[in-house]
């Protein structure tokens, strides 16, 4: 089925709250999945995807593990980045305005791709800021994503690493950098060649919202159903002295 | 030559306090900056043209009809789905789930597979699933008593009585009129770059002018059924004189408590206006045109009947008021400073209503510098955090811009009586007592008040022991008050974008936020249901589809169609029956 970006919004908005939520991550996650999804970042699917971690996991804000002037490092506690793992977003912010540029890693955390829809509002705020993370998956890949200040849309892409390290790190954090001033677009090394390589534009992605606002976004009639139920979770009973505290006249015939 | 002093109009804004009081918005009326009056003088200037092309009813005028709507930009459909309603059926709720009318207005053509799918789904209203072209859905009730009238009094060859009209002056209600993505309908973000619709709401009261069209084509063809021979149609000041109905409830509440920088746009956009008026220089002719809508206004609110003896009586107090400011004006002399006087000796005389009424017809007097306003009315809504901003410096925004907030007592019966919640019938806004009632562990994130002043109290506790911190730390110690925080800060920039108002206190009115609302659509004829239901008027006096491109109408008397008054009765009885065109 199609739905409107509004409508997703909305609805999105209310599921997680349903989920238990507060107010503002519960705006912050239905705005970060929505923009995903206008985007053709896949924001739904990724959702579809973590909301049976969602229906189990508590809420915990991230905990600062180590913080100086220029660089924060937060453990989410294995939590979705949908939470308010944002904080951790907007601290590294607030250190890139004080000191020119800042590094931020967020440990332990899932969802980490609904991340970019957070991060434009810190290019609306007019702050570079490019994000960097591996996949836990085999084949390893690497997502890079940079925002110009000030733009809607970022530049992106995604890559299978072909030699894979002697690592035993597991690959489930995020790695933050703001500026000021400079530019942190993912310009790729000249003449290496890279594996399964996607990237995407401005413009692309820019293209893609208007083609959502135009036609719609398609999403499945079992993920809105369930999204449906848990927005409902909100919804008050009804009895026939509740029908009376809307306020309406006994009669609509005049 | 009119000018402007920007510095000045400043100086004459009103203060927030003042302005944003709950019972002082709750007695606002519709303005020239309200939306049907914008929407109208739009069509008006750029020449916009109704036609219809299908008109496809029975006998008892049901069927499909279809109007076609051209602007200079591009064309618009509107598609009428007209059906029998039993009495009993006929619900203004949204947990209705059947109409006398639904309709919808599209983007472009109305091909035959968008009218199969508009076939199937409109009429379903929120059971429906819409098309992305739709950008408005709405639907509508027949005033029953009206319609009978109407019908019979032109089949018999004779105009309706006019007072038909004053008591109920419309023949069909609106009941929900939804447009920004609802139920897969288009999202108004995508109308922001149409020069048509790009302002608020101004696609829904397009929509609204295309039904008070087709019912009065409904009603002037069920009366030509009835009677061939000798039907005549509707007289055009009765046409006019017409409306279209709105009944509404609770749910105009949260959009107004969601949307701050939209209700700060709106009504800074008023209190600008207003400032303009004040300062300007009043000569005779100023003077002579504000008595004029004075006492036209007076005798609009004489003749607005309610059943509602708490509206009754604050209409009578605003005419009351009115007819003293009237004798107010005629016995003080002509002064360049004289709005200055007025409106100071209105404050200090006369009822909320009547002093807004003042207001709304000052702001009437200069066109030239109030209407360029109606571009302000709509913005792109985002809410910023400002991580890095110290707590001191919140705490102390909080305390110079939200000392009303502060206020709340967390342990006061009163401060906490009411919650706001939504049924499980179709999500239909209620409001509960939380001593009594189930529900408040589900309540709705309404009362901004109280909000505020809890956050407050765990800032100062934070603030004491980290004066130096930044605003992202104190969230990472209390992470649930984000939102609320990113409210306050985003807000403290505006004067007039929250009510001032505890909404789970006692004594708070719903009626003055469904107003408030209602007033800035540009509605009329104010006559509540009870004290969390009322139904309105829209578009009654304004111009009709055959005004909007009449040469020999000015645009000026076009859009002089405020607080319009009943139509002489006599003179459709001297005049005789009229012929049918």
């Amino acid at each position: 089925m199609k739905v409107s970006f509004n409508e997703l919004q909305g609805l999105c908005r209310k599921a997680f709250a349903g989920l238990g939520f507060d107010d503002g991550d519960a705006v912050d996650a239905a705005d970060m999945v929505a923009w995903m999804d206008a985007h053709g970042l896949y924001g739904l699917l990724a959702l579809k995807n973590s909301l049976d971690y969602l229906l189990n996991e508590g809420h915990q804000p991230p905990s600062v593990i180590y913080q100086d002037a220029d660089v924060s490092v937060l453990d989410a506690h294995g939590h979705t980045i949908l939470g308010n793992a944002n904080l951790a977003v907007e601290l590294g912010y607030a250190k890139a305005r004080a000191r020119g540029l800042s590094v931020t890693k967020i440990r332990h955390c899932h969802n980490r791709i609904l991340i970019i829809g957070y991060l434009s509002r810190i290019a609306r705020r007019n702050m570079n800021v490019t994000a960097f993370w591996r996949n836990a998956h085999t084949p390893l890949t690497e997502q890079v994503v940079g925002f110009r200040a000030g733009h809607e849309e970022p530049e992106l892409c995604a890559y299978t690493v072909d030699q894979v390290p002697d690592d035993v790190e597991p690959n489930d954090g995020i790695t933050l950098i703001m500026a000021s001033h400079v530019d942190l677009l993912p310009g790729l090394r000249s003449g290496v060649p890279l594996t399964d390589l996607i990237q995407q534009s401005e413009h692309s992605l820019a293209a893609l919202m208007n083609h959502s606002l135009h036609d719609g976004i398609e999403v499945s009639d079992a993920l809105w159903e369930q999204l449906k139920v848990l927005a409902s979770r909100l919804l008050v009973e009804s009895s026939d002295a509740s029908r009376q505290e809307a306020g309406a006249a006994g009669t609509d015939n005049d | 030559m009119i000018t402007v002093d920007t510095r000045l109009v400043a100086e004459q804004l009103r203060p927030a306090h003042e302005v944003m009081s709950l019972e002082r918005l709750g007695s606002l009326h519709a303005s020239r900056l309200s939306f049907v009056r914008s929407l109208i003088r739009q069509m008006v200037r750029e020449r916009w043209q109704i036609s219809r092309t299908r008109f496809d009813l029975d006998e008892g005028g049901h069927g499909v009809a279809i109007y076609r709507l051209t602007t200079p930009n591009q064309c618009y459909h509107c598609v009428v789905f007209s059906r029998a309603l039993a009495p009993e059926a006929r619900s203004d709720r949204v947990i209705a789930e059947a109409w006398d009318v639904t309709f919808a207005m599209v983007e472009g053509e109305v091909e035959e597979s968008l009218l199969q799918h508009m076939a199937a789904n409109v009429p379903l209203q929120e059971a429906g699933r819409q098309h992305p072209r739709v950008l408005v859905l709405s639907r509508a009730n027949k005033s029953l008593r009206n319609f009978e009238q109407f019908v019979g009094a032109l089949a018999n060859g004779r105009q309706p009585d006019p007072a038909w009209l004053t008591a109920v002056g419309y023949l069909y209600r609106t009941t929900a009129v939804y447009g920004n993505g609802k139920f897969g309908i288009a999202d108004f973000a995508r109308l922001r770059a149409n020069p048509d619709f790009c302002r608020p709401f101004s696609a829904q009261m397009a929509a609204v002018y295309l039904l008070r069209h087709f019912s009065i084509e409904q009603v002037n063809f069920l009366a030509r059924q009835q009677a061939p021979d000798s039907a005549v149609p509707l007289a055009p000041d009765l046409q006019r004189y017409l409306g279209i109905g709105n009944s509404t409830g609770l749910g105009m509440a949260p959009f107004l408590i969601n949307h701050p920088q939209l209700i700060e746009q709106w009504v800074h956009s008023r209190e600008q206006a207003l400032a303009y008026a004040r300062i300007q220089p009043v000569s005779d002719g100023d003077r002579a045109r504000l008595l004029e809508l004075l006492e036209r206004a007076c005798r609009h609110l004489e003749q607005t009947k309610t059943e509602d003896l708490d509206q009754s009586t604050r209409n009578r107090a605003t005419v009351d008021s009115v007819n003293q400011v009237i004798d107010w004006l005629r016995q003080t002399p002509p002064h360049p400073e004289l709005w200055q006087r007025l409106i100071r000796w209105a404050q200090a005389t006369c009822s909320l209503e009547a002093q807004e009424l003042v207001n709304t017809l000052l702001i009437e007097l200069y066109p030239t510098l109030i209407d360029t306003l109606e571009d302000e009315l709509g913005c792109i809504e985002t809410m910023e955090l400002q991580p890095d901003m110290r707590v001191e410096r919140l705490q102390a925004l909080i305390e110079s811009h939200f000392d009303w907030a502060l206020k709340y007592d967390e342990q006061s019966a009163d401060d906490n009586y009411w919650f706001w919640y939504r049924s499980v019938e179709k999500e239909e806004p209620r409001l509960g007592v939380r001593a009594s009632e189930q529900g408040a562990d589900r309540e709705l994130a309404v009362a901004i008040g109280p909000r505020i002043c809890r956050c407050y109290h765990l800032l100062r506790d934070f603030t004491a022991t980290h004066p130096r911190a930044l605003v992202v730390e104190f969230l990472l110690a209390h992470p649930r008050q984000k939102e609320c925080v990113r409210r306050i800060q985003t807000m403290a920039g505006t004067a007039y974008g929250e009510i001032r108002a505890n909404l789970w206190h006692r004594s708070m009115k719903p009626m003055h936020l469904l107003r408030t609302k209602l007033s800035f659509f540009g509605a009329s004829r104010f006559d509540p249901k009870s004290d969390r239901w009322v139904r309105v008027t829209l578009f009654q006096g304004a111009p009709l589809v055959s005004d909007l491109g009449d040469p020999a109408q000015t645009a000026e008397a076009l859009d002089d169609w405020s607080f319009p008054l009943e139509p002489s009765r006599e003179r459709h009885e001297r005049s005789g029956p009229e012929r049918r065109s």
